[in-house]
């Protein structure tokens, strides 16, 4: 365990929106092969977490590092997930066009999607039970079958290193046993796995590694050490009691 | 051969009819291809912003050129355009004023610089803000491209040529980027994509096609024509590369019908091509077979009579006592203050899911076998279970 690999290391990070910082000084080492949830409540930073990680917005300060490099020469062992309110369900693409997407980033600018890319994606929809609605248009997909196609789309990129935004905010519970199967499935083929997540109850049976974070880093390791009440209630500035150990 | 060529030119290319048309179907073209990317990032409005801000760069360039065909004109006026969505974005970031709000405040102001540089210089400039804002695609032939003292056809077709061959390039080879950063600017951006590239991209394109086209085809059909056909496409269509051609369709045929409209009625030939916009719009709006209005208010209809039927058979296959079943207390027993029980009834009856006897109504075969799916369906929400039943139910699609 003390040896393993850093997958993500975030250093010192500040992120602010015009000037108003939403994450202070966050120090966090995510060790390879983890299935991490990121708890938090409601405007906590997470979200803001994981876009900062990505580059999609730039901190004010600190340095960020996907195994060793930074992430803009890393980026093709990273697929992401974003949060589901993130994106417009009512453009006009099907399922498996929204799962192609994720072939893109290996792809590089102007070259197209071909044959292998196709497969690739009928696969991945294969592997999250949507193949039968590859066509359907997505604003006639259910919630959770929304959220399954946005699996399948970072399925196809092949990563090694999965960030997830509330996979199963509106999902319904054979999809988010569908989805943790999945998830427990990439840990064990020794990939990384982050999960906004927001049932705190889940928790201990879902992941193995947990991050508290609210503006700033709580606490982070592994579930069976630091998911108590005492983080809970740092978190969350309320007194929480949770049924951690089962 | 040459002299074979100019004689060509001479029958077809100076015919102003043809010109006119020409010039209109590819204003159209190269309007429709930005614009549906601009609805669906839901900027309408900023093609609205563009087309009125570039005044003082068209009014600065014409000052440098002496020429509004001039390429240096169009790009620093196009410039003024991508200057305008800066300054929007600038004006939202304070977070004070919403989009829309500070779009309000850009565009007037950078406008009516332009104004005040006309005014100021009337005798010098031979434009006019009419003439901008309305434009007069009857006027576009008379300026010719004349190149070592041959006619080489309407400046404007030629300059619109160009900027519409660049698009159909640009479209081709950043297709997928810019559906994706469109879609989903989030995963754009972590896969390398830069969104802000491809928006100032495609704020350079729309500023340019506009300046390119507001000279011939006038600033309000330049916004018309990138906005109505893209609108109206994005109704019929769950496709991209679909709603870009549909797009490309209703322009084209909204500038050949606009033009033979004013033809026929001696109408402003722009004005025309914005009336047919909005007919085409608003008749796809109303008659489109799955978004249109008609077809959404037929679809809500026929769900309350089918949900009403649902709830009808399940009573059915929860009671076996008669007096549960008879005609006349159904009434009491089933909510149907939205539907007239006759309908239901009716609906039940032909498709035999039921047998009224004695006044006594009983599930068929057919309608048990048809309640248990629909409770199936109902419960786990599994799509196969239904498909077939998906035709003649509207309950059951998606
Ligand atoms: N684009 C934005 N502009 C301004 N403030 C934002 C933006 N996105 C998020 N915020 C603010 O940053 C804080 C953290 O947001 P977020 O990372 O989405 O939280 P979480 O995902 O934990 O719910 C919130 O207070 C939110 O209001
Ligand atoms: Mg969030």
């Amino acid at each position: 365990m003390i040896d393993r690999k850093l997958a993500v290391s975030v250093d010192d990070l500040t992120v602010a929106y015009n000037y108003k910082p939403v994450l202070w000084d966050i120090d966090l080492q995510i060790p390879e092969g983890v299935l991490m949830a990121i708890v938090g409540p409601n405007g906590a930073g997470k979200s803001t977490l994981i876009k900062a990680i990505l580059g999609i917005i730039k901190p004010i300060a600190g340095s960020i590092a996907i195994y060793n490099k930074p992430y803009k020469k890393q980026r093709k062992l990273v697929a992401y997930v974003p949060q589901k309110g993130s994106v417009d369900w009512d453009f006009p693409t099907t399922a498996l066009d929204v799962v192609m997407m994720g072939t893109y980033g290996s792809l590089g600018w102007i070259k197209r999607p071909g044959q292998k890319e196709k497969k690739a994606s009928l696969e991945a929809l294969e592997k999250v039970g949507m193949l039968s609605f590859k066509n359907r248009q997505i604003s006639q997909l259910s919630g959770g079958q929304q959220q399954r196609v946005f699996l399948a789309r970072a399925l196809v990129q092949d990563a090694s290193i999965y960030f997830m935004d509330e996979p199963f905010q509106g999902v319904d519970a054979t999809t988010e046993i569908a989805i943790i199967n999945i998830l427990k499935e990439l840990r064990k083929a020794g990939k990384t796995v982050i999960v906004v997540h927001h049932d705190l109850q889940t928790v201990p049976e879902y992941f193995d590694w947990v991050t508290f974070l609210n503006v700033k880093k709580i606490a982070t390791g592994p579930v069976k050490d630091i998911f108590n009440d005492d983080n809970l209630t740092k978190t969350y500035g309320i007194n929480y009691k949770v049924a951690v150990n089962k | 051969m040459p002299l074979k060529i100019y004689i060509i030119n001479k029958q077809i290319m100076t015919n102003p009819q043809i010109e006119i048309q020409l010039i209109a179907v590819v204003v159209a073209i190269a309007c429709a291809i930005p614009g549906v990317f601009l609805v669906l990032r839901k900027m309408a409005l900023i093609s609205d912003a563009i087309s009125h801000s570039i005044l003082p760069g068209i009014v600065i360039g014409f000052f440098i050129t002496q020429d509004l065909n001039s390429p240096l004109l169009i790009l620093l006026a196009a410039f003024t355009g991508v200057i305008t969505v800066v300054l929007v974005e600038m004006i939202q970031k304070t977070g004070l004023v919403k989009e829309d709000t500070a779009i309000g405040l850009v565009f007037p102001a950078l406008f009516s610089i332009g104004v005040i540089l006309i005014a100021k210089n009337a005798n010098d400039v031979h434009l006019d803000v009419d003439a901008v804002l309305l434009g007069e695609l009857a006027f576009a032939p008379f300026d010719r491209l004349l190149i070592s003292g041959m006619d080489m056809g309407p400046q404007s077709l030629w300059v619109m040529g160009v900027i519409l061959l660049i698009t159909l390039g640009l479209l081709f080879l950043f297709f997928k980027e810019l559906k994706v950063s469109t879609f989903d600017t989030g995963l754009s951006s972590a896969l390398g994509f830069s969104p802000l590239i491809l928006h100032y991209g495609l704020m350079s394109v729309s500023s340019v096609t506009v300046v390119g086209a507001f000279d011939a085809v006038g600033a309000i059909l330049v916004v018309a024509l990138m906005i109505a056909p893209a609108a109206t496409a994005y109704l019929l269509t769950s496709d991209l590369k679909k709603m870009l051609l549909l797009s490309v369709g209703f322009g084209v045929f909204s500038a050949i019908a606009g033009y033979w409209l004013a033809h026929l009625l001696d109408a402003s030939i722009s004005g025309s091509m914005t009336t047919v916009l909005g007919i085409v719009f608003l008749l796809v709006y109303l008659f489109a077979p799955s978004k249109g209005l008609l077809s959404v208010l037929y679809r809500q209809k026929q769900q309350r009579i089918e949900v009403s039927l649902i709830t009808f058979l399940l009573h059915l296959n929860n009671h076996q006592e008669e007096n549960e079943r008879h005609v006349n207390h159904l009434n009491e027993h089933i909510n149907w203050q939205k539907v007239r029980s006759k309908s239901v009834l009716e609906l039940a009856q032909k498709n035999n899911m039921i047998g009224i006897e004695n006044n006594i109504v009983s599930l068929t075969d057919k309608g048990r076998e048809f309640t248990n799916l629909a409770l199936e369906y109902i419960i786990t929400n599994k799509d196969e279970k239904i498909e077939h039943m998906k035709e003649d139910f509207f309950l059951f699609r998606g």
